[in-house]
């Protein structure tokens, strides 16, 4: 999980490894997935988001590629 | 309170306070346990991917968004300096604590610094991206790759 300073050099990243890029996400968007699986770990209730909530948590902001599905076999 | 959540509470507690990861004598000292039970809390908080162990099971390599070790990813928040395990937990951070930081970091192909602050309502405006290469469903299968 790594930062880019455009589309351009994480393209050109995967290219270099032969691997496949991946959906890039935006800095207000990785902000939105930041609050909702952090903001209350500091918090006795706390826990990591369920595989129904976390696809929930993807889809809402844009984010519905099977890429983000926790329950996907696609990837093998 | 369940000791589980007395220890996690202390795990994190640690980890904002200081930006280290605990030994488990400390914890112990924290949660008035011994350490045998810590390091049987411990696995039960891994299972819960609340934690992510050193093969010793007694050494926290992640207690997500922080690490236990030194990364590329690093955040300053109040007066402490820490280390997230990813680009993710790098924003992570200062939302876990309610507190503004800045993120520095790099991009990874051309190893140009990123500088970012963060404040309570998240990151300044910037055009930079994030980048994930391993999908949903196989991220805890080998957690520090990912």
């Amino acid at each position: 999980m790594l930062f880019f300073r455009s589309e351009e050099s994480a393209r050109q990243w995967c290219d270099d490894r032969k691997a496949p890029l991946r959906p890039l996400v935006t800095m207000d968007q990785l902000w939105k997935l930041s609050t909702t699986w952090y903001e209350s770990r500091l918090e006795a209730d706390s826990r990591r988001p369920k595989a129904d909530e976390m696809r929930e948590v993807f889809a809402r902001i844009g984010l519905d590629d099977e890429f983000w599905d926790p329950r996907s076999d696609r990837f093998g | 309170m369940e000791s589980d959540v007395r220890i996690k509470l202390a795990v994190y507690g640690y980890f904002a306070e200081t930006g280290r990861a605990p030994d488990p004598e400390e914890i112990a000292r924290r949660t008035e346990l011994s350490v045998d039970q810590v390091t049987e809390g411990y696995r039960s908080l891994r299972s819960q991917r609340l934690l992510f162990l050193e093969p010793d099971g007694a050494s926290i390599r992640m207690a997500p968004p922080f690490s236990g070790v030194p990364t590329q990813h690093r955040v300053e928040a109040g007066w402490v300096s820490y280390f997230a395990n990813c680009a993710w937990d790098a924003l992570g951070i200062p939302a876990a604590l309610h507190e503004p930081g800045r993120v520095r970091s790099r991009c990874e192909q051309s190893g140009e610094p990123l500088d970012l602050e963060v404040g309570l309502q998240g990151p300044d405006s910037s055009t930079w991206l994030f980048h994930c290469l391993v999908p949903a469903a196989k991220w805890w299968d080998d957690l520090i790759f990912t």
